[in-house]
């Protein structure tokens, strides 16, 4: 016998039209959280997203081929996660065991959809069925393992990992989806009792049957149970995205797409620009970029940059997290002020958010920028903040002097242009 | 004989068809121990034949810091002047000592309409090596005018290493320079450097001798056990010398062209290289 089992075997009509509203009403819960940020998002300045889908096929593949290369690469490859140790490793295994049930899932729906067009269009049997099951089988436990580490992570929580209450739901919340998918197979193979390659192709699933003495009915009865608790987690789970910090897994690739930050490279000024807005630097929120607004979302709070922040380090005022999770904080009041229409309780971003001292704190060292796994660019939110600052007389002492000294003589030292050569003078042999 | 011309540095107008402009930047100007660095590097330039110039007093602060301290019109200006004096000299290639003047002249000045070959003095010294003009020196000279100086460790400026990607030029340079010592990597070292604390214009700041980032940084790299902190940026000179003062330490910090220089034994009062070359084109 072909080895294959039946897509929703053991499930009544009526539970798999359930099943089928449920789907849909998580979705546009997810779809509704996404919206919600969305618009948050849309409170900077536009970068034009839409250029990029505007031209020919060749011309479009021109502009959107490097951030799809970044997305391949850091976010599908995983290489920005490189180098944390079993963070990495246990980040990287989640994440593989995760895609694989995704993608498996995806799969499996697929071929019921065609199934049903028409039956000979099925190929969740066979040599791919085998295959398919072992994958996912074996794949399931890397999620739970992660899934494990990470839990472990949140009772002993290097400092400058982020934390919130969400996060014990999430990690819990796959903890259990990985638990039941692997009881709902075990319930499958006591009452299918499939036989060979059919029933050795999933291993986990074998031997946790081994463990549970159910007859064929028990199993029957169990299994469908055990099913509905799985797909009431996966769902939530959907549903959840938008709303706790999974939602890296949209804002964090978006952005990477988006993010093409060079090390070194600052935003120019322009005068024009200047005189249309009648201010230097950002002043609130909306005078930056969606695309930094986006990467507000992105933010994790994994603490990479805090722990490689030299400011930090020496107990400055300055944690580059704190400044992204503070300006994501503004971001929120604001919208919030002018979904109330209250345009005069728009935070802002000097002092009320982020104070002076934070900012002058900063090296432009771009350990931050370097380490982020999601290419956050704290560094530019840092220094363009400055810009509004300086120009509101808001430095003062010896930095000011030596901007004083570079507009009146050049440099930053004070000392005239004719000194310049100075220093040549000893190389000049003694006569 | 040489003259004094052929021992200094020719500025644009004493020789317009130098090949390359040694860019030498404010602190090398103005510093007194960052002036030791240019000079170094006037010795070695000279030594491998190099034909330079140096803009003199026509070159002005790149805007580096004016421009990550917040003042970017004050940076447009500097840049917009430095720009105009770089193209009415011609000029294509920048050799420059100070990697906050190599990025400012080859990232921040692109955006300007500036847009120039430009070299870390590091990367300059490495092309020399590799093409036999900077003489590595026999086995036998490895303990002789630097003896007792030991273990070298180097700490990478993060506007070279991190943000521009330079960090096997400076260790290729270091090899002759220190050639049969080793040399003692930091923990923290080429991309993932940390900061000597004094970029982002934190070099004009004031910093509670509790809060240093120079004393963590020189910390680090007296831990190495290496009594010579090799650097290939003025600003982490000056911050690695207060760092290892701060730390009670006696470890020397040198830019790696003095390094070399001390190597080559081209230190005054030796007399000029022999294989000096002709001055070129000075009127």
């Amino acid at each position: 016998m072909t080895p294959t089992r039946e897509t929703f075997g053991n499930i009544p009509l009526s539970s798999q039209l359930a099943f089928y509203a449920l789907a849909a009403a998580s979705m546009a819960v997810f779809a509704w959280g996404v919206y919600r940020r969305w618009k948050l998002w849309r409170l900077g300045t536009s970068i034009n997203a839409r250029d990029l889908i505007t031209g020919s096929l060749a011309a479009v593949w021109q502009k959107v081929r490097g951030g799809a290369k970044r997305v391949a690469i850091d976010a599908g490859a995983q290489q920005r996660v490189r180098g944390h140790g079993l963070g990495t490793v246990a980040h990287v295994s989640l994440y593989v065991g995760f895609m694989a049930l995704f993608v498996g899932t995806v799969l499996l729906e697929t071929d019921n959809v065609l199934s049903h067009l028409w039956h000979g269009l099925k190929f969740h049997q066979g040599a791919y069925y085998v295959a398919y099951e072992f994958t996912l089988d074996v794949l399931g436990l890397l999620f739970l393992l992660g899934t494990l580490f990470f839990l472990g992570r949140r009772l002993v929580k290097p400092p400058a990992l982020g934390h919130r209450a969400t996060d014990w739901y999430v990690l819990l919340g796959f903890l259990a989806i990985g638990v039941t998918g692997y009881l709902v197979e075990a319930l499958r193979i006591l009452w299918q009792q499939p036989t060979g390659l059919g029933a050795h192709c999933s291993p986990v699933g074998l031997w946790l049957a081994g463990w549970l003495h159910l007859g064929e009915a028990e199993a029957r009865h169990s299994h469908f149970l055990v099913w509905w608790i799985h797909s009431f987690l996966v769902f939530a789970f959907i549903a959840s995205i938008p709303f706790t910090r999974l939602f890296h897994f949209i804002a964090g690739p978006m952005h990477i797409f988006l993010a093409k930050n060079v090390l070194g490279v600052m935003p120019p000024v322009t005068m024009e620009e200047v005189e249309a807005t009648g201010r230097v630097g950002p002043a609130d929120i909306r005078h930056f970029s969606q695309q930094q607004l986006l990467s507000l979302d992105a933010c994790m709070e994994c603490g990479r940059c805090e722990e490689v922040c030299p400011a930090f380090a020496t107990a400055k005022p300055l944690s580059p997290k704190r400044v992204v999770q503070d300006l994501k904080g503004a971001m929120e009041k604001t919208a919030a002020a002018l979904a109330a229409g209250k345009e005069s309780e728009v935070p802002a971003l000097h002092e009320a958010t982020i104070a002076a001292e934070t900012l002058w704190s900063c090296t432009a060292c771009n350990a931050c920028v370097n380490t982020c796994p999601v290419r956050v660019d704290q560094l530019t939110f840092i220094l363009t903040l400055r810009r509004h600052l300086v120009a509101e007389g808001g430095l003062s002492g010896t930095a000011a002097t030596a901007l004083r000294r570079m507009q009146s003589n050049g440099n930053p030292w004070g000392l005239p242009a004719t000194e310049r050569t100075a220093w040549t003078d000893a190389l000049k042999p003694k006569s | 004989m040489s003259t004094p011309a052929e021992l200094t540095a020719p500025t644009v107008k004493e020789n317009p068809s130098f090949e390359i402009l040694y860019w030498v930047g404010c602190a090398a100007s103005y510093d007194r121990r960052a002036q030791r660095v240019a000079r170094a590097m006037v010795r070695l330039l000279r030594h491998a034949g190099v034909n330079f110039a140096i803009l003199g007093k026509e070159e002005k602060c790149t805007g580096d810091s004016a421009r990550r301290l917040g003042d970017e019109f004050l940076f447009q200006e500097l840049a917009t002047a430095n720009i105009e004096t770089l193209n009415k000299y011609h000029v294509k290639r920048i050799v420059a000592h100070c990697p906050h003047c190599v990025n400012a002249l080859l990232k921040d000045y692109a955006q300007f309409g500036g847009h120039y070959e430009v070299v870390h003095h590091t990367q300059l010294l490495a092309e020399l090596i590799r093409a036999g003009k900077l003489p590595a020196v026999a086995a036998a000279d490895v303990n002789s005018g630097n003896a007792g100086a030991g273990d070298v460790t180097y700490h990478d400026p993060c506007y070279l290493a991190r943000v521009n990607g330079i960090h096997e030029a400076p260790r290729e340079v270091l090899a002759t320079a220190i050639g049969g010592r080793s040399l003692c990597e930091m923990k923290r070292n080429r991309a993932n450097t940390s900061c000597c604390g004094a970029g982002g214009g934190r070099m004009w700041m004031e910093e509670d001798p509790k809060q240093r980032v120079s004393t963590q940084r020189a910390g680090e790299a007296l831990a190495t056990g290496a009594k010579t902190v090799a650097t290939g940026c003025p600003f982490c000179l000056t911050m690695m010398s207060d760092g290892v003062a701060a730390n009670g330490a006696e470890a020397r910090v040198l830019d790696i062209a003095e390094l070399l220089v001390e190597r080559l034994g081209l230190n005054p009062p030796a007399a000029p290289a022999p294989s000096a070359p002709a001055t070129p084109a000075s009127s």
